[in-house]
């Protein structure tokens, strides 16, 4: 056994408890018909009274094997529109960073509330793509025209 | 006198009756466990089984005594038990066995039953951790000992009872990330790995390298950047070329090919990706213009005197030294292997040419991506980072290991149940620290933390193959109630955190346990409680005869809901005391063979470096 395995399910049980309003987190089935507790997917609302907001954006978290003593990863699908994210997809946030802000302590709806935040205010100092970051540097105009569209492409129902 | 009238003398007749009578299990024959089956042979024991997957070679003649210059390659286990048959005046049973002592078909839990007691002679972790797996789901008694250097320890492991190998954390050599260590380096010690592990091992070695800089998984895991991953893999075919070109072309050619593909075609195909992405702090690269170097080298390499320039350890080497340096360096290794002396040479920081050539590598690439270069002696005590392991201290721990777990045997038996003997045994810490030699400390229960001993309760769940095929995991969801668990509340994975169960996902209760992949002998199955009063259980699938689960009594769940403290340098403190005198720091797997163990022992209590799991 590992503490991988434990903190797992202790993640899906909190969640089961308590999760943020208008967000979802599961864990993927396998096509063993288990459910990998190392795979989710999750839905990320964006905030009311944003550019973001009226939608959620889908991201899959994917825990490592040294989870807890190291962060998921967290991914939009590729080419997700915004300064923050690479090209891949893969969010660039200091709370996933194991040699930044990355504790153990963090929880799965602390990972999420975190990436909800840095949707509507992106962070300067760590671009990870060249198409948002520039817009939002040098043409906000086009920027926010940017980030409406993709609102559209992920309106909730 | 009879050969056996001291020991009874000193142990007691009737505890070395016990000895006598017993079977122990020694795992390791090597630095430690040479010595180990020494003692343990001339302490009487009466039937010792000792494991190991190794062949002798000629460096290991130098400690490990039991080996002769003839039985190079052959194997450790069954050389043993031969040698020691010279002074096997107690009759000792020895069985040995050639195999990974982690592979369960040839060594099944129902193997490991068999002992009363476990030496580990281990010299690495991995293996060191699945024996003390394998203890704590048969609550055996477990000596764990090691050595690095001058320092020692051993560790009486009594199950449940005091703490397990894995209750505190082990201190791993540092490892970087491929993609560091490939594409993005920013420190010294970046190019010399590179240099060392990646471009040296790739061209001249053979023995699989510690740092997996070329596995395509670990690549995925750390990238998603497509063109950076093609970037590796060409790279990679390009090294198989360029050892090709060791033994069918000349050395000129050869050299000039190293050149040009590694330090300028490459780093040009690295800058046709450059992106934030591939860069994480590195700067940008400048390939090595080799031409403009070519008429200067050729004007070196004419005039023997600047051979010289080779033993000028302390001096900062010019760009067009370091290629001078690669070049004569990369001339005798391939000479060592043309000439057939050699298959592959591994490096060896006192191998000269073998310094040389990572020296020189690794001080190009520096100047490529703007970062200092080094002398050669740095890069000697950088790239050498090797403690070696001395015949004596082996000697004494193993000394100290025969003799502690007598202990076991001169304490009378409650079964399982350990109060007693823990309190009686002690771990031991030598070192050569002035008026410290030898110092011991008590054994502390285990870490309420451990995820192996602490949180978990474990046991072996035998079934039939005819239930295996008929009972469903419904009925085992039933069994488990009988532990105190609620159906409402478990939760069961099998391993790699795959969820089999919980409420919320019932889809598997109708199955049967054999239809469900990866539930299959030699497995193991984690039931945890949702509802947080009674503590996890890990089972051992074991295929047997008669279906039984293990008769045990769950023990409350410990919860960590207090706020975790963190301290200035930003580490969690884990609450654990330290009442050693020393914190146990393990080095990774064995960074070279001439570690017979990797215990090393801090002088000052220091709580700090016990990260939280
Ligand atoms: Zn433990």
């Amino acid at each position: 056994m590992s503490l991988n395995q434990i903190r797992l399910q202790e993640e899906r049980k909190q969640w089961r408890k308590d999760h943020p309003f208008g967000f979802y987190a599961k864990p993927m089935k396998t096509a063993d018909g288990s459910l990998d507790l190392r795979q989710w997917t999750a839905g990320i609302p964006g905030k009311q009274n944003t550019l973001w907001a009226n939608a959620v954006y889908p991201i899959t978290i994917e825990f490592p094997e040294e989870y807890p003593s190291k962060p998921p990863k967290v991914r939009f699908p590729a080419n997700f529109f915004h300064p923050n994210v690479y090209p891949s997809g893969t969010v660039c946030l200091s709370i996933l960073n194991e040699e930044q802000d990355w504790r153990p302590a963090i929880t799965l709806k602390q990972i999420v509330l975190g990436v909800q935040d840095l949707l509507d205010t992106p962070n300067d100092e760590s671009p990870a793509q060249e198409p948002a970051y520039r817009a939002y540097k040098k043409d906000r105009a086009l920027y926010e025209k940017k980030v409406k569209e993709q609102a559209k492409k992920y309106a909730s129902a | 006198m009879a050969k056996d009238s001291y020991l009874k003398k000193i142990l007691g007749a009737e505890n070395f009756s016990r000895i006598q009578s017993s079977k122990v299990l020694m795992v390791g024959a090597g630095g430690i466990g040479c010595e180990l089956l020494k003692d343990l042979v001339l302490t009487g024991y009466g039937e010792i089984h000792i494991v190991d997957l190794d062949t002798i070679t000629l460096s290991n003649l130098n400690r490990q005594f039991l080996f002769r210059q003839n039985d190079i390659n052959k194997s450790k286990s069954l050389t043993v038990s031969k040698a020691v048959q010279h002074f096997n005046y107690l009759n000792a049973h020895l069985v040995s066995h050639h195999g990974n002592i982690m592979d369960t078909n040839k060594f099944p839990i129902t193997w490991w039953e068999q002992f009363e007691y476990v030496f580990n002679a281990l010299d690495n972790l991995e293996a060191r951790r699945y024996v003390n797996k394998m203890c704590l789901f048969l609550k055996k008694p477990l000596m764990e000992s090691g050595t690095t250097g001058f320092k020692g320890q051993i560790q009486p492991i009594y199950p449940y009872y005091s703490e397990c190998f894995d209750c505190s954390t082990k201190e791993t050599a540092k490892t970087y990330p491929v993609c560091t260590i490939r594409s993005s380096p920013t420190q010294p010690v970046h190019c010399i790995t590179w240099a060392k592990e990646f471009l040296f091992h790739s061209l001249f070695d053979e023995v699989e390298s510690d740092q997996n800089l070329t596995d395509p998984n670990q690549i995925r895991s750390e990238t998603d950047n497509e063109a950076e991953i093609a970037f590796f893999q060409k790279e990679s075919t390009e090294l198989a070329e360029l050892r090709h070109l060791i033994t069918t072309a000349d050395p000129p050619t050869f050299i000039n090919e190293l050149l040009v593909k590694i330090f300028k075609a490459d780093i040009e195909r690295l800058l046709l990706i450059d992106s934030i992405e591939t860069r994480r702090g590195s700067r940008k690269p400048t390939p090595l213009d080799v031409v403009r170097y070519s008429s200067q080298l050729a004007g070196l390499l004419a005039d023997v005197s600047n051979e010289n320039i080779l033993n000028l350890d302390t001096k900062m080497w010019s760009v067009l030294e370091n290629i001078y340096v690669l070049y004569k360096s990369s001339e005798v290794l391939q000479e060592r292997i043309v000439s057939g002396r050699e298959s592959s040479i591994s490096f060896d920081k006192d191998d000269e040419d073998t310094l040389n050539f990572v020296a020189a590598a690794s001080n190009l690439r520096s100047s490529i991506f703007g970062i200092e270069i080094k002398s050669k002696f740095d890069i000697k005590e950088i790239a050498g980072n090797i403690i070696p392991a001395i015949a004596t201290t082996n000697a004494i721990i193993s000394g100290f290991a025969c003799l502690a777990g007598t202990k076991y045997f001169t304490t009378p038996s409650h079964g399982t149940d350990y109060s007693a003997i823990t309190h009686k045994s002690s771990t031991i810490f030598v070192g050569i620290t002035p008026n410290k030699y030898i110092t011991s400390g008590t054994l502390g229960p285990p870490n309420e933390k451990c995820p192996s001993d602490a949180l978990v309760s474990r046991g072996v769940f035998k079934i039939s193959p005819t239930d295996f095929t008929t009972l469903t995991l419904g009925w085992l969801i039933g069994q488990l109630e009988n532990y105190g668990y609620s159906r409402d509340d478990i939760s069961i994975q099998k391993s790699n955190s795959k969820l089999l169960y919980d409420i919320d996902y019932d889809d598997n209760v109708d199955l049967t346990l054999a239809s469900m992949s990866g539930l299959k002998d030699g497995e193991l199955i984690l039931i945890s409680d949702d509802s947080d009063q009674l503590e996890s259980l890990e089972l051992y699938i074991n295929i047997a005869e008669k279906t039984s689960l293990p008769e045990l009594v769950l023990r409350p769940k410990v919860t960590h809901d207090e706020p975790e403290q963190e301290n200035e340098d930003g580490l969690l403190e884990n609450g654990m005391d330290v009442e050693n005198d020393g914190v146990i720091l393990l080095d990774s797997e064995a960074e070279n063979e001439e570690n017979d163990d990797l215990l090393i022992i801090d002088d000052e209590p220091s709580p700090k470096r016990r990260k939280i799991a």
